[in-house]
């Protein structure tokens, strides 16, 4: 039920918000806040309900395709977190837009309702077919927006917009219909069957096509000119919206469709990291020569997103919250710093650094939550940031030292940027006064300040955001579990566990020690803890890898 | 003397060939619009003559649906002429050939 | 007991607390009543350092372990956050608290009359919850998390006056280089990971790794993973603690109020560089090459940043160029794995470097604002209790006999020549360079306090002694800079010091004895380092007491080749990583870009081209379309017809 009011439920808001007053922002502002709370309300409540799906309803049928289309919706850990950000970030843009588009606020909060709904559509869809349709529709009310509210250039921003992701994913659709004619449905379990059966050629092509549509989505290089001239021609809120979530997409989709489905190769996958790689090299610098602050929030984010990816593709144990813990840390600080950079434009009337400055000699509080939002976009431990960062780093490490060196690298130049960044807006004389600018709400405050807020206690706690996770790893696996936790029992007192022992092992094995060397190690390390928990410890080790 | 469902057939035509030159050749744009009344007309026609053609019961089919088209028609001709009305406020002219502004 | 937790809870409120009465506040024309905010910000430190003294006392032989809860829990990593009080975190947290009081009380003086006095003392209680934690807690990877933090604190300090492009730069600066060698701490971490999966992280759990490995004779196969990892974290710690390469950003931190250049700058942040080394001593030990470099580093800091402390004008900066030889010392006595006198000279330095930064702070004060040495002079008379509390920390930084300094400094010396082959050349240049500490320092005070003022007429009514709350924790940092010496005095027979460490870091010692055995009376060091401390000041009387001080004009940077010598690393910085950056950057932004713009560009053209092609198929004449449609229809039927059905 949860989840078909998410999915649906926005695009009945967008029609209310037709019915209310074209004129008077005011009342129309407070439905949509009400309604935007409603669904951040849900969303929180889906991540609460762990792993549910829908019955699968059929939907249509493709003609050639043997089975039907269902409108088939399912939530598990990392599409909650992703709906989270986009109803969240979706409140937080309806709260800030009111002092931005005074003229016509209706028609923005129609525009947000309908692209939430798309959003929520993509996180939740079970079926290829759905997903793919909420992936393409994501892309009109976005570029509607754009093209309404943006800035001097937002005719052509939309239009790159628009071209560049449809005509990125077009080749994914026709895939998605070869795939169809081949599979019993359009599911994700049945597309995987259908995939094996392929010869190797025609798998290949196929993941190009797939590949295609979620590189230019999110973007990695070299796709993503229609990023920075995008986001720094959207109204900030819808920025925030479009980097917070939809850009989401893109990785959710190299995680969820294109790593079941096809059986990748050791060199592409490889060659992915490596792009990701890039990509964030590549952001990090670009954002050390943007002279807009609005684009050097793009390619901040294309950085922190090519990292993302870069940690996908590292395919290590650990991936999933890693990449969870980034994607959701990004998205609630990258939110923050467009928000912010909205009402710095607001309130300066430019988007240039160097007529920026100042900001928070005038502005104290906007001064403290911009400095704030930089300094958690940097990555300091204690900020879910780190947390992301970091895990995404030791992923990368599984790799081999060299990609974690160049994740670092970028890690030094995102403090480059960032601080550069910080001080060009905020700090120094106040060098340009701007009567028309109106200053930070309170309601604005307040929701930064949460987000904020939000990214200091996943920081210490991340729990919050990777236990979504590890609930669906021990329903599918509970003997294990059972067998390692007695396994810890049994061990009492022992300063390390079987576990412990167990991930040495492995992780001297492949740091390169031979065989009985490992042995001879461990053999020593459980003499230290009584031999006779340990040899039960090893029983039990083995026991449990052997359930598994 | 039993009408043959050729001559039906072949007046539908002519008239079918008529509407389509006039709709054509005219450039008076309600000569364009006539000659398509004329040539939806026929295909009427057409399909009540190959009524004819079936046994008594079936027959019934092919005359209802030229009430429905007739039906559409009415409705094409409101919109058509509605649309040439429109047009003809801003161009001031019923030239069908003045009417054209895409590229090409 | 009271709970380790505690500990940096009581800054942290501080922080919040302030934090929020600064933000409130910000709005109102006259800010926040500063007797009520500087209570609070000396009250929540005091607080912790009572508390750091009450656990001290009843500090059990094995230290206090305490796990608080989990904070990072996925696949293949798990770290909680926990706490670890043993011999070598008392020392540190006690005068870490300790200080931060102190000069938190000195602060209210400094910075009355500040607009962002709220803010200023919320930085504060920042960076000492940031510290606490660095050396509170029990694994790398929370340690990393004071590590950064206390850089953020840097960086919000040293920008602290923010409306000066300059200090921004200068924080900038600051954190960037540390960024630098806080990559380094990460993957150091990454590296013991391999070998130990997360639980190795924790400090106890590496230890026990480590003798494990010893009791085996693993050595030979875990030292080239060790080695990375330890250099890797000793990069960390050239970040954090100023040493070459990654050194340059310390002189420009002065650029934040004095009170931080003391607090953060001279006595606490930069050792926890030292500090680390200390921590991770088992590993550090069983790493001979990795060792060699640490000496190698210091000795080499110690002398450079000694001779660059001679060509300044800038008063802080010479103690700024002090601090980073002073901080060679320490590298130097724990490249020979001599940690607890590292660690002791850490505790020394704290002291009497405290006691200078804030009696240049009261000069400062005294002065207006004034920094330039060239300006000063003759300041005895005027502000005779700054001048003595100086004077005293300059005979404990030279090293005059019964001084801190003294004990601290002749004691690495003394080990540094006991230690392998290298250490006797090592110990020449650190003699050396305590004779050149002995010239810059007399420099300083025979520049600042004896001579005729140098500065404007108008200026010189204004000169006046500091308020009683800067002068009393001043006062009570001297008493420190003249007696800590005396906890660990090895020539008269106390080592109360030593014992205290030496669970901690004393099988680290054990490991790595001493290769020269040949025995030499301390008698002897101690007298080579009295006459280096007395040539020095020789040296500093004969050519600075009575020499004509050029005119200052300009700012106070030094020029020429002392330029060349004192920017040195900012050079290397300048070829070796911006260029670089800004060049890859400018090829990524007008290259790369621009190709990528172009193919995007040239496909779109094609694209209209095609479009425009095919548009040219379309007629203007609206009759003539439909004739043209019904002819193509018909072609079409006909075509059908006579191929009878079958195309």
């Amino acid at each position: 039920m949860l989840l078909h009011l998410l999915v649906l439920a926005p695009f009945v808001a967008a029609i209310l918000m037709v019915m209310t007053s074209k004129d008077d922002s005011k009342s129309s502002s407070r439905l949509a806040i009400l309604m935007g709370i409603g669904f951040t309300a849900m969303s929180v409540a889906l991540i609460a309900q762990g792993s549910v799906s829908t019955e699968e309803i059929e939907w249509f049928r493709i003609p050639g395709c043997k089975g039907p289309v269902y409108y088939y919706l399912t939530s598990h850990g990392l599409a909650s977190w992703m709906v989270l950000l986009s109803c969240g970030l979706s409140l937080v843009a309806l709260i800030s837009a009111r002092d931005i588009t005074c003229r016509s606020y209706r028609n923005f909060a129609i525009g947000i309702f309908a692209l939430m709904g798309a959003m929520n559509g993509t996180f939740l869809a079970a079926d290829a077919v759905l997903f793919f349709f909420f992936f393409e529709a994501m892309v009109i009310p976005a570029a509607i927006l754009i093209a309404g509210f943006g800035g001097k250039d937002r005719m052509k921003a939309a239009m790159t917009f628009a071209i560049y992701t449809l005509v990125g994913s077009a080749p994914m659709m026709v895939a998605l219909w070869y795939l169809l004619t081949v599979a019993d449905n359009s599911t994700l379990i049945s597309l995987a069957v259908a995939v094996q059966s392929l010869p190797e050629g025609t798998q290949n092509v196929l993941l190009v096509c797939f590949l295609l549509a979620f590189l230019v989505k999110t973007p990695i290089f070299p796709f993503h000119g229609w990023q920075a001239i995008t986001y720094a021609e959207a109204p900030a809120p819808l920025s925030a919206i479009l980097t917070g979530a939809m850009s989401k997409a893109g990785v959710f989709g190299f995680i969820v469709w294109i790593l079941p489905i096809f059986p990748l190769s050791m060199n592409t996958v490889s060659g992915l990291m490596w792009l990701g790689l890039f990509t964030a090299v590549y952001g990090a610098l670009m954002a050390l020569r943007a002279t807009d602050g609005k684009k050097l929030l793009a390619f901040s984010s294309m950085g922190h997103l090519g990292l993302a990816v870069a940690g996908v593709f590292s395919l290590s144990e650990a991936m999933l919250p890693a990449v969870l813990v980034l994607l959701v840390a990004h998205g609630i600080s990258a939110g923050a710093q467009f928000f912010l950079m909205g009402i710095a434009e607001r309130m300066s009337g430019t988007r240039e650094l160097e007529k920026l400055g100042g900001l928070s000699s005038t502005n104290p509080v906007f001064g403290t939550l911009f400095g704030f939002a930089g300094v958690m976009a940097l990555a300091v431990p204690g900020t879910a940031g780190f947390v992301g960062e970091f895990s995404v780093l030791l992923t990368l490490w599984d790799m081999g030292p060299l990609p974690a060196l160049v994740a670092g690298f970028t890690l030094i130049l995102s403090a480059a940027y960032m601080l550069r960044f910080i001080q060009k807006v905020i700090f120094g004389k106040p060098s340009r006064i701007y009567n028309d600018g109106r200053r930070t709400t309170l309601l604005e405050g307040t929701s930064v300040g949460i987000m904020l807020l939000l990214l200091l206690v996943f920081g210490f706690h991340p729990a919050f955001v990777t236990d979504s996770l590890v609930e669906a790893e021990s329903k599918e696996d509970p003997a294990a579990a059972q067998v390692l936790n007695d396994a810890a029992l049994n061990n009492g007192e022992a300063p390390m566990t079987a576990e412990e022992i167990h991930q040495l092992d492995s992780t001297l094995a492949a740091a390169g020690f031979k065989d009985d060397e490992r042995a001879s190690i461990i053999a020593q390390m459980k003499g230290e803890n009584g031999s006779e928990a340990a040899a039960k410890s090893e029983n039990s080790v083995k026991e449990a890898s052997d359930a598994k | 003397m039993e009408l043959q469902a050729m001559y039906v057939q072949i007046l539908a035509l002519v008239i079918f060939a008529i509407g389509l030159i006039v709709a054509v050749s005219r450039r008076n744009v309600f000569f364009v619009l006539m000659g398509v009344e004329l040539a939806l007309n026929a295909v009427n026609l057409s399909f009540v003559g190959f009524a004819k053609t079936l046994p008594a019961e079936a027959s019934i089919v092919g005359q209802v649906v030229p009430l429905f088209s007739i039906a559409v028609a009415a409705a094409e001709a409101c919109v058509g002429l509605a649309m040439v009305i429109l047009i003809f406020r801003n161009r001031e002219s019923v030239d069908a050939d003045t009417y054209s502004n895409m590229k090409g | 007991m009271i709970s380790l937790g505690l500990i940096p809870l009581f800054p942290l409120l501080g922080c919040i607390i302030l934090g929020a009465i600064a933000v409130i506040s910000s709005g109102s024309k006259k800010g926040p009543a500063e007797g009520f905010v500087g209570t609070l910000a000396v009250l929540f430190p005091a607080l912790s350092f009572g508390g750091v003294a009450l656990l001290a006392l009843n500090m059990p032989e094995g230290g206090i372990r305490e796990t608080l809860c989990n904070w990072i829990d996925i696949p293949m990593f798990r770290v909680d956050i926990g706490f670890l009080f043993d011999g070598l975190s008392r020392i540190m947290l006690l005068f870490v608290t300790g200080i931060g009081s102190l000069i938190a009380l000195y602060s209210i003086g400094y910075m009355h009359g500040d607009r962002g006095f709220a803010r200023y003392f919320a930085y504060i209680n920042l960076f000492l919850f940031s510290m606490i934690v660095l050396v509170l807690s029990d694994n790398l990877l929370l340690t990393f998390l004071g590590w950064e933090g206390v850089g953020l604190c840097s960086y919000l300090l040293i920008g602290f006056w923010n409306k000066d492009i300059k200090n921004c730069k200068a924080a900038n600066k600051a954190f960037i280089v540390n960024r630098v060698g806080d990559i380094g701490f990460l993957l150091g971490m990454l590296c013991l990971v391999t070998i130990g999966g997360s639980a190795i992280l924790n400090y106890d759990v590496l230890s026990n790794f480590i003798s494990m490995v010893i009791n085996g004779n693993h050595v030979e196969l875990v030292i080239p993973v060790l080695s990375v990892a330890g250099i890797l974290f000793f990069i960390g710690c050239t970040g954090k603690s100023a040493q070459i390469p990654l050194l340059t950003w310390l002189p420009d931190a002065m650029a934040g109020p004095t009170p931080v250049s003391a607090l953060i700058h001279a006595a606490t942040m930069v050792t926890s560089g030292v500090y680390l080394l200390a921590r991770l001593g088992s590993m550090f030990a069983l790493l001979p090459v990795v060792l060699d470099i640490i000496v190698i580093v210091g000795m080499l800091t110690a002398f450079w940043a000694a001779v660059a402390g001679l060509f300044q004008n800038d008063i802080k900066k010479v103690l700024a160029y002090s601090t980073i030889s002073q901080l060679g010392y320490m590298f130097m006595a724990s490249g020979v794995c001599a940690f607890d006198a590292s660690i002791f000279h850490v505790f020394t330095h704290a002291f009497f470097k405290a006691a200078l930064f804030l009696g240049a702070g009261a000069v400062i004060h005294a002065l207006a604002g004034e920094q330039d040495m060239r300006k000063m002079g003759g300041l005895l008379r005027k502000t005779p209790i700054t001048a003595c509390v100086m004077i005293f920390a300059f005979l404990a930084i030279v090293g005059f006999p019964g001084f801190s300094g003294f004990w601290s400094k002749d004691l690495i010396l003394e080990k540094i020549f006991m230690s392998s082959t290298m250490g006797q050349a090592v110990y020449v240049v650190g003699l050396i360079t305590a004779v050149i500490t002995a010239v810059y320092m007399g420099r300083l005070i025979i520049l600042t306090f004896f001579g005729s003022y140098r500065g404007s007429k108008e200026s010189e009514e204004h000169i006046h002694e500091a308020p009683a709350v800067m002068l009393i924790p001043m006062v009570i940092l001297a008493f420190g800079a003249v007696f800590a010496g005396y906890l660990w005095a090895d020539s008269i027979g106390i080592k109360f010091f030593a014992e205290s460490l030496a669970p901690v870091v004393g099988a680290a010692q054990a490991y790595n004895a001493p290769a020269v055995t040949a025995h030499v009376n301390p008698v002897v060091f101690a007298a080579l380092g009295t006459v280096a401390a007395l040539l020095g000041m020789f040296i500093a009387y004969k050519i600075y007491a009575n020499a004509r001080i050029p005119a200052a004009k300009g700012s106070s940077a030094p020029e020429g080749g002392k330029a060349t010598w004192t920017f040195l690393f900012d050079s290397i910085h300048k070829y070796v990583g911006i260029i670089p950056v800004n060049v890859l950057a400018w090829i990524c932004d007008v290259v790369v870009d621009k190709i990528l713009a172009a193919t995007q560009w040239t496909i779109g053209a094609i694209a209209t081209i095609l479009g425009d092609g095919a548009a040219t198929f379309q007629v203007r004449k609206v009759r003539l379309q439909i004739a043209l449609s019904i002819l193509g229809l018909v072609a079409l039927v006909a075509i059908v017809l006579l191929t009878g059905g079958s195309f």
